[in-house]
């Protein structure tokens, strides 16, 4: 951790906030932004919000999957197309 | 040449266990490029076909989700043959702070609060199902599917700097029809006006 970087102000934490979140960012600016939410009372309930959001959005997952018929189609499919196995 | 092309049995069981078990995957990315199950149906045989007969191309220990969403992607595109030119506005920094804003309206009139319900997940799914493309997909791949900016640009054929633009507005856009979800639940206190946030 180094002490001497100037800490970030919020316009520039909140900027790079998703890609903070979806851990796109560089080491250096994953820790500058970290250090930001840590200690900004403003940004840090932003930055939980939109964990919070990502993780509902994650969830949707378990709403949707491939149709057991549907499965059946494309095993059926590869199975014409030469697939010995399953 | 290659010159140890493992027997076609060993490719099929290869293809078998890296491939198939992406199919509910598969089918939630189709379905949002089609929006609708009878062409997301026909997408993911097609996707999987492709994958089969062109399987000597894929890259053993390479993601193999991300390959088959690309398959998936170019056999849309090719099913509905137009390689549309989509213009993207690419201030992806507005739209982080225009989506941090639209959180602190929903944390200011209760909406927020829909976030932590269990049932939340339909809800989303279809203000998912709702998004306008390419900002479905987008979301789709990044957010559902785990894609990270860098394998969602391959995919979708677009710069990492589309794909954030595109995903930040996605995310915004799917924030304001939460929005107005909790209001029409009642979770949020109706008719108050969306403030100028002072926090940011
Ligand atoms: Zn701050």
């Amino acid at each position: 951790m180094s002490d001497d970087m100037p800490m970030l102000d919020c316009r520039s934490a909140m900027q790079q906030l998703w890609d903070y979140v979806d851990g796109e960012l560089t080491a250096e600016r994953m820790q500058a932004v970290e250090r930001h939410l840590d200690a900004c009372a403003n940004c840090h309930p932003h930055a939980e919000f939109a964990e919070r959001f990502l993780a509902a959005l994650h969830q949707t997952r378990e709403d949707r999957s491939c149709p057991q018929d549907v499965r059946a189609k494309v095993m059926a499919s590869l199975r014409d197309a030469g697939m010995k196995v399953t | 040449m290659n010159d140890s092309v493992p027997p076609a049995d060993a490719r099929d069981v290869e293809f078998a266990r890296d491939a198939l078990p992406y199919m509910d995957d598969v089918y939630r990315f189709a379905y949002s490029l089609t929006r609708n199950a009878a062409d997301a149906d026909d997408l993911v045989q097609e996707t999987y076909l492709r994958a089969f007969r062109s399987w000597h191309t894929f890259q053993p220990g390479s993601d193999a989700r991300r390959w088959l969403f690309t398959i998936c992607r170019n056999a849309f595109l090719r099913s509905r043959e137009k390689l549309r030119h989509e213009v993207d506005v690419e201030d992806s920094d507005m739209e982080t702070l225009a989506a941090v804003m639209n959180q602190g309206e929903m944390r200011k009139d209760g909406s927020d609060q829909l976030l932590s319900r269990v049932d939340l997940a339909p809800a989303l799914t279809k203000a998912l199902d709702e998004l306008a493309e390419p900002f479905r997909s987008t979301v789709i791949l990044v957010d559902v599917e785990d894609q990270s900016y860098d394998a969602a640009s391959e995919v979708l054929g677009v710069p990492v700097g589309t794909v954030r633009s595109r995903l930040f507005r996605g995310r915004r856009q799917l924030q304001e029809k939460l929005r107005a979800y909790a209001r029409d639940a009642g979770f949020a206190s109706a008719g108050n006006p969306a403030q100028e946030p002072n926090d940011v």
